[in-house]
C-alpha cells in the first residue's frame, strides 16, 4: 500500500499540468451535471409546487351579482368539505390601455396584507405587492407574455365617470387559479379594495367571486353538484376547477420540459463521456509505464488501486469545485427556467442534489479508471512496453493510404498516422468533439426553425396581421368601416364558441366568415373547409386529443345550450397557434343560428401593401375611449422559446470549452508520450513548425470528424426534439431547419476548435530540447 | 577551410543545483572529410555534448562549431532542423526508431522531410540501402518486430538516406550483443571507405579500434589521439585516464 501511495504522490507531482487539466475537466463535467439535476429539481412538478405553496384554491366560483347574497357565499364557505374560502372577491370587467393597445382585462380586488390571505395567494415574480394608500396596479404576468407589459410601465383605466387614471404597474404576479384555457376570464390586473372602490364607487355594479381550498382536492366535481344544488338557477355563471388549470398549466409548459429535459439529459451524459474518455485516454497513455510497474512487481489488482487511487484524489479535489460552481453560477439561468414553468426557484442546495453530485462523479470516475487500468494490468508486460496500449497496424490504414496517394506533406501525414496508430483514444477525442458539434448544432437548428417560423407566422397559422373588437358598434358598422379603409385588404369575423363532446371534452371553435380566401391559411393535410358548408379544419392537438382524423365527423354540443349536437366533417389540419392546437374552425353559418349571439365581435385584417398603421389606428379608434379597437400582431413566437434558444446555445458554448480543454488534455498526454519520437523526428530535421503542424494535422482531422458524424447526430436530435414537441403544442409537422452553409461554416470552426487545442501542446513539443529527451533515454 | 567539421573553443555548461557543471572546457577539434573518428571517455567526460553540439542538437555555452560551410551558433532553431536535415545522419544507442511506422517509413521519413515531390527517387534509395544493410526483407515490418541489431541497421539506413556530409554516431554498438556490434561496425566501416565522414561516441575500445582516428576526452577537455587499429592500446590508454 505504501509503494501505492508513493506512486501516487510522484505521478501527481511530475505530472502537475496533466492532474490539473483533469480535475479541471471532473469539475467541468461536475459543475454540468449539478446544472442537469437542478434543471430537472426545477422542473419537478412545478405547478404542483407552487399551487401547495400559494395555498391554491381548489375552486373558484363566479356568481351572478344580481343573483348571488351574502347568505349563498356564507353556506357555501361552511360546507364540510372546504377547508379554507378567500371569501368574496370582488371584480369588475373593464378595457384597460397598455401602450397603444386597449385590452379587456378583470380589474380584482385583493387584500393589502398577506395575513387577510388565506387561500390562493399571488406569487410575484418580478416587482413587490401592492402597499397599503397606493394607487397602484400589480399586473398578470400573462399581460407580460401578451402585451409586454413591464414593472414601472402605466396603464390607463377608464373610471365609471368616464375619466382616464394611470396607475403604475409596481409588480408582476402569478395567480395559481388563471386558467390560460377553457376560461372566458380575460387577464387579470389586482387593485386594492380602496383603489377599485376609487375607481368604480357602485359596488353593486362589481362582481362577485370565492374560492374555495377543499379537504379532497380530487372531489371538485362533487362539491360543484352540491353547491348547484344550493344556489338559485343561474346564480353561479362559471367556474375553474384546479385540475383545468393544473393541466393547461403542465400543457402549456410542454415545450419547457421537452428542451430542459433534452438540456439535462445531453448534459449528464456529456459529464460522463467527459470524464470517461479523459481518464481512459490517460490511462492509455501510461501504458507503457504499467508495463515498467509490473516489471518490477506490482500485481495487476496494485496497478488498478493505484490508477483508481490517483484519479479519486483528483476527483476529490474537482467534484466538490465544480458542485460548488454549479450551485453558485445555477441562479443565472434556472430562475427563468423556473419562472417559465410559472414556479417558484428551487436553489440546488438540497441534500439528494449534493450528494449525487458527491457520489455519481467519483463513481463514474471509478467506473472509467477501472475499465482502463484492469486493461492495463491484464496486458503483457513486454508488449506493453514496447508499444504501450495500442499495437501499431500491420498495413497503414485505407484514410491513410489516401492521404499518402493525394500526396499530403509528410507533417500531416505523420499527424494522421498518429490519429490511426491509436485508434481508440482518437475515437474517444473525437466523440467528446462531437458533443461539442452536437450542441452547436442543436442550438443552430433550433435558431434557423424558429427565425422560419419568425420570417413566416402563417405557418404557426397565424395568418392576419391585425385585429379589431368591438364593443358597443354594430357589426354591420364594423365591417363598413373596415371595407372603406384603404390600409384593409381583407378581413374576416370570429366568433369564439365553447362546445363540449359527448364525453364532456370541452374545446373551442373558431366559428369565421368573411374574405378567408385571401388569407394565406396554412392546411398541413387535407384542405380548407369549402364556403357556406358544414365542414371544419382542426389542429393537430384536437385530433390527437380526440383521436379523430381527417374525413372523420365531429358532433358536440353547444355549451348552455340543449339541443341537438351540431356536426362538421372534419377536412384538413392547420396550424392552431394557441390553446395546444385543441381548436376547430368552421363557417360561421355552419351554427350561426344556435348561437345567444351570432354576430362577430372579433375581426382579423389583412393589411394592404401600404398600410399606413398609425393611420388606421385613428381611423378607427378618433378618441381615447373609442368602442373599437386595433392590435397588431406582435411577435409570434412566444419570450421564453427564445430564452431557451438562448440556454441551448449557452450549453453548447460549455460543450465546446470541455471539448477545448478535452483536445488540449489528449493533445498534451500525446506529446508526452511522444516526447522520444518528437526528440527524434526533430533530430532527422524536423523544424518547430512542422512539429506542431504534425500535432495540430492530427487535431484538425479528429475535428474533421468530429464535425462529420456530429452535424447529422446533431440534427437528427433536434428533429426528433422539435417533432416531439410540435406534436405536444400541436402544430402538427414542424419544418426543420438547418442552413447547410453553417453546417459547412462548423468544419473550419471545429479544426479551429481542435488546431487551438493542440497548439499550445505542440508549441511545447516544438519547444523541447533534444538532448533533454535522448538524455532520459 | 578543407577540414570538414571544425570546434573552436567549445564550451558547455549546465546549472546543477546553484553551481555550474562544465560539460565542455574549451575543445577545439577538426575532423577532414572522409574521415572515421572515435571518441572515447568515462561516462560523464562530455563526449556525448561534444556530439550534440557538432550535431547542431544542442548550443554551446561558448565557442564556435562548423560543419561544412554552416557555422552552428548563427543559426535559428528552424535554421538548425533544416541543417540537420540535409548534412547530418545519426545513429542512437537506443536507435529512437518510430514505433508506428513500418522499416521503410522510418528509413524514408528524413528525405521525405527534405525532398517532398521525388517520392520514386527516395523509395529506390531507400530499397537500395535496406538490401544493402541486409534487412529488405523486414522493410514492412515495425521496429518492435526486429531484434536489437536489426533496428539499429534501419537507424543506420534512415541517417544515410539523405546521403549526410556527417555521421554521428552516439554509441551506436553500446546497446548490442557482440555480434550483433560487429556488423555494425562493419557497415560503418564499409560507408567510410567509401567516403563517409564518421564521428562517434563510444565506451568500447574493440569498437573505437574501428575508427582511423581515436580522440579520448575527460573532464571537459580532449587529453589525446591515437590512430585507430590497435584495440588493446586503446583500452590500455582508457585505463590509463581514468
Amino acid at each position: 500500500m505504501d509503494a501505492i501511495w508513493l506512486k501516487i504522490k510522484a505521478d501527481l507531482r511530475s505530472r502537475r499540468l496533466v492532474a490539473a487539466l483533469i480535475t479541471l475537466t471532473i469539475a467541468a463535467a461536475s459543475m454540468l451535471l449539478t446544472l442537469a439535476l437542478a434543471t430537472l429539481v426545477n422542473m419537478d412538478a412545478p405547478y404542483e409546487r407552487t399551487f401547495e405553496a400559494l395555498n391554491g384554491a381548489h375552486l373558484w366560483l363566479y356568481f351572478d351579482r344580481q343573483l348571488v347574497r351574502r347568505r349563498d357565499i356564507e353556506r357555501i364557505a361552511a360546507l364540510p368539505e372546504v377547508v379554507q374560502s378567500t371569501g368574496v372577491q370582488y371584480s369588475v370587467n373593464s378595457r384597460v390601455r397598455i401602450g397603444n393597445t386597449r385590452v379587456w382585462v378583470s380589474l380584482r380586488a385583493i387584500p393589502e396584507s398577506m395575513e387577510d390571505w388565506p387561500v390562493n395567494r399571488l406569487w410575484i415574480e418580478q416587482g413587490r405587492g401592492l402597499q397599503r394608500g397606493q394607487l397602484e396596479a400589480l399586473a398578470g404576468k400573462d399581460l407580460n407574455d401578451l402585451y409586454h407589459l413591464q414593472v414601472g410601465d402605466r396603464i390607463g383605466i377608464t373610471r365609471a365617470d368616464g375619466k382616464q387614471v394611470e396607475l403604475p404597474v409596481i409588480g408582476l404576479a402569478y395567480n395559481p387559479m388563471w386558467d390560460t384555457y377553457r376560461n372566458t376570464q380575460p387577464p387579470y390586473v389586482y387593485l386594492s379594495e380602496d383603489t377599485l372602490r376609487a375607481l368604480y364607487p357602485e359596488q353593486e355594479s362589481w362582481d362577485r367571486s370565492l374560492g374555495l381550498r377543499l379537504a379532497d382536492p380530487e372531489a371538485t366535481q362533487a362539491v360543484l353538484t352540491q353547491i348547484e344544488a344550493m344556489l338559485r338557477p343561474d346564480t353561479l355563471v362559471t367556474h375553474t376547477d384546479w385540475h383545468d388549470v393544473r393541466r393547461a398549466a403542465v400543457f402549456g409548459a410542454r415545450i419547457n420540459f421537452i428542451f430542459l429535459g433534452a438540456f439535462s439529459l445531453f448534459a449528464i451524459v456529456a459529464a460522463v463521456l467527459v470524464i470517461t474518455n479523459n481518464i481512459s485516454s490517460t490511462v492509455l497513455a501510461q501504458f507503457r509505464q504499467i508495463g515498467v510497474l509490473k516489471a518490477v512487481g506490482f500485481a495487476p489488482g496494485q496497478i488498478v488501486l493505484l490508477y483508481v487511487g490517483e484519479y479519486v484524489v483528483l476527483a476529490a479535489i474537482g467534484t466538490p469545485i465544480g458542485l460548488a460552481a454549479g450551485i453558485v453560477l445555477s441562479p443565472l439561468p434556472l430562475k427563468n427556467v423556473a419562472a417559465s414553468l410559472s414556479a417558484t426557484f428551487r436553489p440546488p442546495w438540497n441534500l439528494a442534489l449534493v450528494a449525487a453530485v458527491l457520489t455519481a462523479v467519483p463513481l463514474i470516475v471509478i467506473l472509467a479508471t477501472l475499465t482502463s487500468a484492469y486493461r492495463g494490468a491484464r496486458a503483457n508486460i513486454i508488449k506493453a512496453m514496447a508499444v504501450g496500449a495500442e499495437p501499431p497496424r500491420h498495413r497503414p490504414s485505407l484514410p491513410m493510404r489516401l492521404a499518402t496517394a493525394l500526396g499530403l506533406p509528410m507533417t500531416w501525414l505523420l499527424g494522421l498516422n498518429d490519429v490511426f496508430a491509436r485508434p481508440w483514444r482518437s475515437f474517444l477525442t473525437t466523440l467528446n468533439l462531437a458533443l461539442g458539434v452536437i450542441g452547436i448544432v442543436f442550438g443552430l437548428t433550433l435558431s434557423e426553425t424558429l427565425d422560419t417560423y419568425r420570417n413566416d407566422p402563417s405557418l404557426l397559422g397565424v395568418v392576419y396581421d391585425a385585429v379589431v373588437t368591438r364593443g358597443q358598434t354594430g357589426d354591420a358598422q364594423t365591417r363598413h368601416l373596415l371595407s372603406r379603409s384603404p390600409d384593409v385588404e381583407a378581413f374576416y369575423g370570429q366568433v369564439m364558441v365553447d362546445v363540449e363532446t359527448a364525453d364532456g371534452r370541452s374545446f373551442q371553435v373558431r366559428a369565421v366568415e368573411g374574405n378567408l380566401a385571401a388569407f394565406p391559411f396554412r392546411i398541413t393535410q387535407g384542405r380548407f373547409f369549402a364556403p357556406g358548408s358544414d365542414e371544419a379544419i382542426a389542429g393537430q392537438g384536437l385530433l390527437d386529443w380526440l383521436g379523430l382524423s381527417i374525413g372523420d365527423l365531429i358532433s358536440v354540443q353547444i355549451k348552455g345550450e340543449h339541443g341537438v349536437p351540431v356536426t362538421w366533417r372534419i377536412v384538413g389540419q392547420y396550424p392552431e397557434p394557441v390553446n395546444t392546437g385543441q381548436m376547430l374552425m368552421v363557417n360561421l353559418s355552419s351554427l350561426a343560428r344556435r348561437l345567444k349571439e351570432p354576430q362577430p365581435r372579433t375581426y382579423y385584417l389583412k393589411l394592404s401593401a401600404n398600410a399606413d398603421t398609425a393611420r388606421l389606428k385613428k381611423y378607427l379608434e378618433p378618441r381615447p375611449d373609442a368602442d373599437l379597437n386595433l392590435a397588431l400582431v406582435g411577435q409570434a413566437i412566444p419570450g421564453v422559446v427564445i430564452y431557451l434558444q438562448m440556454a441551448i446555445f449557452a450549453l453548447a458554448a460549455v460543450v465546446i470549452g470541455i471539448a477545448l480543454v478535452n483536445v488540449f488534455n489528449t493533445s498534451l498526454l500525446t506529446v508526452h508520450e511522444k516526447m522520444r519520437t518528437v526528440g527524434m523526428l526533430k533530430t532527422v530535421g524536423m523544424t518547430p513548425a512542422q512539429v506542431i503542424t504534425m500535432i495540430g494535422a492530427a487535431a484538425g482531422f479528429l475535428g474533421v470528424l468530429a464535425t462529420l458524424a456530429g452535424v447529422p447526430a446533431g440534427f437528427a436530435l433536434t428533429r426528433t426534439l422539435l417533432a416531439t414537441f410540435s406534436k405536444a403544442y400541436g402544430f402538427g409537422q414542424v419544418q426543420v431547419v438547418l442552413n447547410p452553409l453553417y453546417a459547412l461554416g462548423l468544419l473550419p470552426l471545429m479544426v479551429a476548435v481542435s488546431v487551438l487545442g493542440s497548439w499550445l501542446p505542440g508549441r511545447r513539443a516544438a519547444g523541447i530540447s533534444i538532448v533533454d529527451v535522448l538524455r532520459h533515454e | 577551410m578543407s577540414a570538414l567539421v571544425e570546434l573552436v573553443d567549445l564550451e558547455k555548461t549546465y546549472p546543477v543545483g546553484g553551481s555550474t557543471f562544465y560539460a565542455l572546457r574549451g575543445v577545439s577539434l577538426q575532423v577532414q572529410r572522409g574521415d572515421f573518428v572515435a571518441i572515447m571517455g568515462p561516462s560523464g567526460s562530455g563526449k556525448s555534448t561534444l556530439l550534440h553540439l557538432t550535431g547542431g542538437l544542442d548550443r554551446p555555452t561558448a565557442g564556435r562549431v562548423r560543419v561544412g560551410e554552416h557555422w552552428l551558433q548563427q543559426m535559428n532553431e528552424s535554421e538548425l532542423a533544416r541543417f540537420r536535415r540535409a548534412n547530418i545522419g545519426f545513429v542512437f544507442q537506443f536507435f529512437h526508431l518510430i514505433d508506428n511506422l513500418t522499416v521503410q517509413a522510418n528509413v524514408e521519413l528524413p528525405a521525405l522531410l527534405l525532398e517532398k515531390k521525388n517520392k520514386k527517387a527516395i523509395r529506390q534509395r531507400s530499397t537500395a540501402l535496406l538490401e544493402r544493410l541486409g534487412i529488405a526483407a523486414q522493410a514492412h515490418k515495425h521496429p518492435w518486430e526486429l531484434s536489437g541489431g536489426q533496428q539499429q541497421r534501419v537507424a543506420i539506413a534512415r541517417a544515410l538516406i539523405n546521403s549526410p556530409t556527417l555521421l554521428l554516431g552516439d554509441e551506436p554498438t553500446g546497446n548490442l550483443d557482440s555480434a550483433s556490434g560487429q556488423e555494425v561496425l562493419h557497415i560503418l566501416e564499409e560507408f567510410n571507405a567509401l567516403g563517409q565522414t564518421i564521428l562517434m561516441v563510444t565506451h568500447d575500445a574493440v569498437a573505437a579500434s574501428r575508427a582511423r582516428h581515436v580522440l579520448f576526452i575527460r573532464d571537459g577537455l580532449l587529453v589525446d589521439a591515437l590512430p585507430g587499429g590497435d584495440a588493446q592500446r586503446i583500452a590500455r590508454r582508457v585505463t590509463e585516464l581514468q
